[in-house]
């Protein structure tokens, strides 16, 4: 039962995350697809800790940290090009 | 499932190739390594992702941004 939910869980996430690449892929401005990739990349942390779960090593979870730390700086790296840009 | 993640690996990595604007570019590149750290992660290679979320999420977004500072964004053709 709880294989077939995880399972059920991680399919969806997928269908979560084609779904918001087509707005990073199709959105006309750079702010519809800064906030996609917020979206996706809050996705793929769900899909990674799922994973580490699903596999049951402690290991895998390390990398949705790491991810979420420098995936943090890359983002607040494009918002403050974006508000400079807007200034200019 | 990996055929599915190596399919949007390719779509964004093509538009990423195709872009006319630089920002739009990088944040394509950013998605693209956040998927293969997912990709790696499910080819029961944890090391490489946890190389990979950070350095290709974090620090390479950062010099891509800091390097299309200093120059003009959109190109002209």
């Amino acid at each position: 039962m709880t294989d077939f939910i995880l399972q059920a869980m991680l399919v969806m996430l997928m269908l979560f995350a084609v779904g918001t690449l087509l707005r990073l892929l199709l959105g006309p401005t750079a702010s519809d697809r800064l906030v996609a990739l917020n979206v996706l990349s809050a996705v793929s942390l769900a899909l990674l800790v799922l994973w580490g779960i699903k596999v049951g090593r402690a290991l895998y979870l390390d990398v949705a940290l790491v991810y979420d730390i420098f995936g943090f700086l890359g983002f607040l790296a494009i918002t403050r090009f974006l508000k400079d840009r807007k200034e200019n | 499932m990996t055929i599915l993640l190596l399919f949007l690996i390719l779509s964004l990595g093509s538009f990423a190739l195709l872009s006319k604007d630089l920002l739009h570019s990088v944040i394509a590149l950013s998605a693209l390594s956040m998927l293969s750290a997912l990709m790696f992660t499910m080819l029961k290679a944890p090391d490489v992702a946890i190389t990979e979320a950070a350095v290709g999420a974090g620090i390479s977004t950062i010099i891509f941004v800091w390097a299309i500072r200093h120059t003009r964004r959109r190109s002209k053709d």
